[in-house]
């Protein structure tokens, strides 16, 4: 990795480290260095590296560091510990089912409520901008998952991202994709959420049931809602004391 | 450019002017030789090299860093200074004393070389720190002088309080009004105390309640943010959690960073390398190494089994401990190893003051709070003004 840190090519956008979180020496070594190339460091299975995360303190003084961590059980002790270090987290959830799925609404509620949490949270961070109208791009951008957008050239690649499924590389993947599993009938063409989605729960297996993500989402909305309840409390409020002057 | 800061605990000497009946450090009449300082600060320097550090912060402390004399301190910071410069580092100087020592013959080098400052410290009431074959009244009277003579002198002066059963007894009120009123101070700080070191036995007496210790510290926090926090008084920790809850950059103290071992060392005037001046004078089990006998500092904290439980101790504790569903984990991180070891004889456990930090913590969310809606609201009204002009 040494090499690769200190790498000035204008064309490295970011290192992507997986499976080295338990090295104590390479992120010794990584402190020492510091550079414009941000880091994101990929756990495998965050219920047992989580700790380790420590080990990235020394290192974000000198670089960006992201996260990322797959949804799979006890996934919620490293954005725990990711959060209250200041570091962004992307959260990948794959397909998620049974006790994943209610860690990831923990999840949420530890995102939308904790004062601990300052650094996004991805994908609930995109999600809330794009339910208050930011231009976001679909989950799959989001997730950095569009193969049209985000080439890897890795031994497995189908493990973490789908090919471009014989989608033309110019046309915009998810909205491709969502047209497909629409046609198909997938439940997709009810969802509110869709055009975030873009059918990003729907792969590798297109039959997955959204039910626990819709929830996902609809705490969302709930939180957007309660946000402009609040905001709006606040303008009459204010609209009420200056009348007041 | 890295961002860390890198800080060192110099302890020119551990010899003291004073008998404080709960002092951690085992005392010694050895000084640092200014013959064997530009080697210190050469590899001070090598290793903010290899760290890519460019600025480290000296805290020069004791025994009593003012027994050196004011000389001894121009001619090191002379010497360290340049050293910097010409590796382009700067060195930062901050000097802790107990002000017994003090007269006019401090000022310029306290001017030039500390930025025209210094910290003391002071507890309310007075019960432990003394003379030697004095009093603590006695102490308190010559501090005191000392402390106007310097205030007269334009030198700003920030006090450490160590918080006691009879600051608990004459509660928090009576010291708020000690600080500020009577001493005049807009710069002071409370610590709680441990039975570290030599005076373990003895401190072990003074070992304080913590539901009544938390109580005094909430009661105090309430006076300070109604009475000091718009007059411009500093209080720390109180002023960096307000920084934290109301969304500013805050600098917190050293028992709640995520991990101490990465931000700082202390050196004795031996050349002994440990965490923290409380380590380098009362622990050799957990000492590093030492600066002057191994040529290559960065090596030596890399390598050293004693610093190697500092840097885990964190993991461990989210690993063990109940840290990891506490809402405070991110400004706290399981609390100072040295409070923890006096008191269990392990670092590889939780701050015993854990309960003390949550009220205290829980105290500066709710001010936080407060003071961030009064911002908004002032923010708010002086935007109106300007509109109707």
């Amino acid at each position: 990795m040494s090499v690769w840190l200190r790498d000035r090519s204008p064309a490295l956008q970011w290192i992507e480290v997986e499976g080295l979180l338990h090295d104590f020496e390479v992120w010794t070594l990584a402190a020492e260095d510091t550079g414009e190339v941000p880091l994101d460091v990929v756990l495998v299975e965050p219920a047992r590296e989580f700790s380790d995360l420590y080990r990235l303190v020394d290192v974000r003084a000198g670089r960006d560091v992201r996260v990322s961590i797959p949804a799979k059980p006890g996934f919620l002790k490293a954005v725990r510990l990711a959060a209250s270090l200041g570091l962004p987290v992307r959260l990948l959830p794959g397909q998620p089912a049974g006790e994943v799925l209610d860690e990831l609404q923990e999840a949420l509620a530890f995102y939308l409520r904790d004062s601990m949490v300052e650094a996004p949270i991805e994908f609930f961070h995109s999600a809330l901008a794009w339910l208050n109208g930011a231009s976001t791009g679909s989950l799959w951008r989001v997730l950095e998952k569009d193969p049209a957008v985000y080439q890897r050239d890795t031994v497995d690649v189908t493990r973490s991202q789908p090919s471009n499924l014989g989608i033309d590389p110019s046309e915009d993947f998810g909205a491709v994709f969502l047209g497909r599993l629409i046609t198909s009938g997938a439940e997709c063409a009810s969802c509110p959420w869709c055009h975030f989605c873009a059918g990003y729960f729907k792969w590798p297996d297109p039959d997955y049931s959204c039910t626990g993500v819709k929830l996902l989402f609809s705490a969302l909305r709930a939180a957007v809602d309660e946000i402009e309840d609040d905001l709006s409390a606040f303008e009459t409020q204010s609209a009420g004391s200056q009348s007041s002057l | 450019m890295n961002r860390r800061v890198f800080s060192v605990i110099l302890l020119p000497t551990s010899d003291c002017n004073v008998a404080c009946e709960y002092c951690f450090e085992r005392k010694d009449k050895h000084r640092l030789s200014t013959k064997l300082l530009p080697l210190l600060t050469s590899r001070l320097l090598d290793h903010l090299e290899n760290e890519g550090i460019m600025e480290c912060e000296v805290y020069w402390q004791g025994g009593e860093a003012m027994m050196m004399g004011p000389e001894w301190f121009v001619a090191a910071g002379r010497l360290m200074e340049c050293a910097a410069a010409q590796r382009g580092r700067h060195f930062i100087h901050y000097l802790q004393t107990n002000l017994i020592s003090y007269s006019e013959s401090w000022n310029e080098v306290l001017r030039t070389m500390f930025q025209g400052s210094l910290g003391t410290s002071m507890d309310f009431p007075n019960d432990h720190r003394k003379l030697f074959n004095g009093s603590a009244e006695a102490y308190t009277r010559l501090w005191t002088r000392k402390l106007r003579a310097a205030q007269a002198a334009g030198i700003k002066v920030g006090v450490i309080a160590v918080l006691h059963q009879g600051s608990l007894e004459a509660g928090p009120e009576k010291f708020y009004q000690y600080f500020t009123e009577e001493l005049g101070l807009t710069d002071f700080q409370v610590n709680t105390p441990f039975p570290g070191g030599p005076a373990g036995e003895v401190e072990g007496a003074f070992q304080l309640e913590t539901s009544e210790l938390a109580a005094f510290l909430a009661s105090l926090f309430d006076i300070w943010v109604e009475r000091g926090f718009e007059a411009g008084v500093s209080l720390g920790p109180f002023d960096a959690l307000i920084d934290h809850f109301t969304g500013r950059p805050a600098r917190l103290p050293c028992i709640w960073k995520e991990n101490c071992s990465n931000q700082f060392i202390s050196i004795d005037s031996k050349g002994t390398v440990a965490q923290c001046d409380c380590w380098v004078t009362s622990y050799p089990e957990s000492f590093f190494g030492n600066i002057f006998r191994e040529p290559d500092l960065t090596r030596m904290l890399r390598t050293s089994p004693a610093r190697r439980q500092f840097v885990e101790r964190p993991r461990h504790l989210v690993e063990h401990e109940d840290c990891l569903s506490c809402r405070y984990l991110s400004i706290c991180h399981g609390g100072c190893p040295v409070r923890t070891y006096t008191a269990l004889g392990t670092m590889m456990a939780k701050d015993p003051y854990c309960e003390v930090y949550k009220a205290v913590f829980g105290r500066a969310e709710a001010h936080g709070r407060t003071i961030s809606r009064r911002n908004v609201d002032r923010s708010r009204l002086r935007t109106m003004a300007l509109d109707e002009t």
